[in-house]
């Protein structure tokens, strides 16, 4: 039973860990936490699901096409809105990102498909795989093979292409890299873009296991603090973050008192910042 | 000078009321009613159906020459399920004068919001869809319901499953708030006839992703019998999780997941799930006679399938028309309410229950019965539990 439980921590986890990478990653790049990441995360889930219903398209067409369409719209917003706050104060953005998600949300439910009913987005997956005395279920491992895969492409992104060197430069410091030529505008965005695509990739991962719904983005009040816990600008953090609260969350539900399994993330996360003031990825104070 | 009272007198004559003053909202040959729905917010799947149900009904009636030769018209509103947004609607409709009364007000942070606003107004407040008990007790002339709170339809269905069924070792999953500790105390007072207490509970906050923990502990109390104080998705997540680790346990699932959504998104999950039922769900295919002719019209008009909410939309507007019919021609809400304070329903094709209230008792009905999903659909297998 102690198995099974891990197992689920660890998959529901790893959705909490691709959340916060897509944290991460707007913060390093952008210095800015961005509360609209959950909001993503839904409209991610719902584009997979229109294409699929509406649109009649195969799931793993539809899959990547989100994720696509969730880029696109992270550009989008930077483009149109979030780039105006460059040079303000850090909390502009913050608000800002905070308003949009407020619309992302009102805009979902203005369109009476979306709340009148739940959707359903079945996974080629579905199933159960048995493991000795353990049931695997087919959306759990998938969640965990594809952050796996998520995780690897964007390490390789980060290490071997030129826009992935030009991110991490630019995040390093950005004026240095603008003399170098880069240009913190279109990297900026990059980020933005890169941001949602992955809250994007996280709603569709999510879909199967909890149906698609606008209240979707509430799990970004988890993934946060898995995100701090990691250290905010480290991305292994990010992901190793999730996975533990993950499982501490599935723990303390299993063995403490009801109640306690809400609480304990946050007194995690407060541990931690007591503890590792940078969190557990991040850098000491002497870097 | 003479002008000047001349136009007084007109504005006086204007706006002086006419002799035989008669309720707000009610006029010669037209009675007003306002419904606040939810139409864009979290619960806009049950705010839809309502509203649909509710104006079918009352055009029903308009086509047969309305009540008492007056026709129905409808104000519908939409809260979002924001309290802020249901008073400010609730005060614009109050404002016009032009409301009779309120009719099937959808969820209860708007109810509790704005039916103090409605009644200090004089208007009767109809049978929300808030199983609160501030909905019709303590007795208030203008506060009639039809719909019970949980604990009452928990206690009953509980007490059914240990008698009926012989389970002994009953446990709970519950949502973490107000819904799901009434349902706790249903479930309780239900076990407390038999003299036996929980053996487990294990609760979930809203928006929860994950129930293996959940359905661990309950697995490893040893409950022969899992009552989920849920709604649809956690239903279906929490019935899924336990049948994949294998865990064939019997469930309860109160009236909030009776749903034909439910065995949609559940599939061979949920099959032989228990239910409390309030109203039947109306299968197309499984329809005869005047239910199946319904069927028919409420397709035909909104291009969807009615669900169970449409049913109790319906049901909802003829049990107001059945009291109008009894109020006689000379309206307003006193005598109104002196009518439906000795009102007994005749049930119609839709299944429901028969509605009874007195003028002490202003709640129409106590009693649900008990339903399982067989072969992917809701079949009823009680009647209406006492």
């Amino acid at each position: 039973m102690l198995a099974q439980v891990l197992l689920s921590g660890i998959a529901t986890g790893c959705v909490y860990g691709l959340v916060a990478l897509s944290f991460v990653l707007v913060f390093k790049a952008t210095e800015t936490v961005s509360f609209m990441q959950g909001e993503l995360l839904m409209l991610g889930a719902f584009a997979a699901v229109l294409l699929v219903e509406g649109g009649g398209w195969p799931v793993w067409l539809a899959l990547p096409a989100a994720v696509l369409v969730l880029f696109a719209i992270g550009a989008l917003l930077e483009g149109g809105v979030l780039r105006r706050a460059l040079g303000q104060p850090h909390l502009t953005a913050v608000l800002l990102t905070f308003g949009l998600g407020l619309m992302l949300r009102g805009g979902v439910t203005m369109v009476p498909a979306a709340t009148h009913q739940m959707h359903r987005l079945e996974l080629p997956l579905a199933g159960v795989l048995s493991l000795g005395p353990l049931q695997l279920a087919g959306e759990h491992l998938a969640v965990v093979l594809a952050t796996a895969l998520a995780c690897a492409s964007l390490a390789a992104f980060f290490r071997f292409t030129r826009a992935g060197v030009a991110l991490r430069a630019c995040s390093e410091d950005a004026r240095v890299a603008a003399l170098m030529g880069i240009s913190p505008t279109r990297m900026h965005t990059l980020a933005w873009a890169l941001g949602a695509a992955l809250a994007g990739f996280a709603g569709v991962l999510l879909a199967p296991v909890t149906l698609v719904h606008p209240g979707m983005g509430l799990i970004a009040l988890k993934a946060f603090p898995a995100a701090v816990i990691g250290g905010l600008s480290s991305l292994p953090g990010a992901l190793a973050g999730g996975v533990l609260v993950g499982v501490f969350e599935a723990l303390t539900g299993l063995y403490l008192p009801d109640g306690a399994k809400d609480l304990a993330v946050y007194g995690l996360m407060l541990a931690v910042l007591l503890l590792f003031p940078r969190g557990l990825g991040g850098r000491g104070a002497a870097a | 000078m003479r002008r000047l009272l001349t136009a007084l007198i007109a504005l006086a004559v204007q706006f002086a009321p006419p002799l035989h003053a008669a309720a707000p909202g009610v006029t010669e040959n037209r009675i007003r009613i306002a419904t606040i729905q939810d139409l864009s917010g979290p619960i806009a799947m049950l705010g839809a159906p309502i509203r649909d149900g509710i104006v079918m009904r009352l055009d029903e009636e308009n086509e047969r020459g309305g009540v008492h030769g007056r026709r129905l018209a409808i104000a519908v509103e939409d809260s979002g399920y924001d309290p802020k947004k249901a008073i400010l609607a609730t005060r614009r409709l109050l404002g016009s004068g032009e409301v009779f009364a309120f009719l099937g007000n959808l969820g209860t942070p708007v109810v509790m919001a704005t039916m103090p606003l409605i009644v200090d107004a004089g208007l009767p407040h109809l049978f929300p869809f808030s199983p609160h008990q501030a909905t019709y007790a303590p007795t208030h002339p203008l506060k009639y319901q039809l719909f019970a709170p949980y604990r009452d339809y928990m206690d009953a269905a509980v007490r059914y499953m240990l008698q009926e069924k012989g389970y002994r070792r009953v446990g709970l999953l519950y949502q973490d708030d107000d819904y799901g500790l009434e349902v706790m105390r249903g479930v309780e007072a239900g076990l407390a006839s038999q003299g036996l207490e929980l053996v487990e509970r294990t609760g979930y906050k809203r928006g929860a992703t994950d129930y293996a923990s959940q359905i661990a502990r309950l697995r490893a109390a040893g409950c022969d019998l899992v009552v989920l104080a849920t709604v649809v998705r956690e239903t279906v997540a929490a019935m899924r999780e336990a049948r994949k680790v294998g865990w064939a346990v019997d469930m309860l699932v109160t009236a909030s997941g009776y749903s034909a959504q439910t065995h949609e998104l559940g599939g061979e999950a949920v099959e032989g799930l228990y239910g409390v039922s309030v109203m039947p769900h109306p299968y197309a295919d499984a329809a005869e006679g005047d239910l199946y002719d319904w069927i028919q019209r409420y397709r035909t008009r909104y291009d969807a399938d009615p669900n169970v909410w449409s049913a109790m939309g319906y049901d909802v507007a003829d049990t107001f028309i059945q009291g109008l019919r009894a109020a006689g021609r000379d309206l307003d809400a006193a005598s109104f309410s002196a009518a439906l304070g000795q009102l007994k329903t005749t049930p119609g094709f839709l299944g429901g229950p028969t509605y009874q209230f007195s003028p002490d008792d202003h709640l129409g009905n106590r009693r649900g019965r008990m339903a399982r999903i067989v072969s992917g659909r809701w079949q009823l297998v009680s009647d209406y539990l006492d």
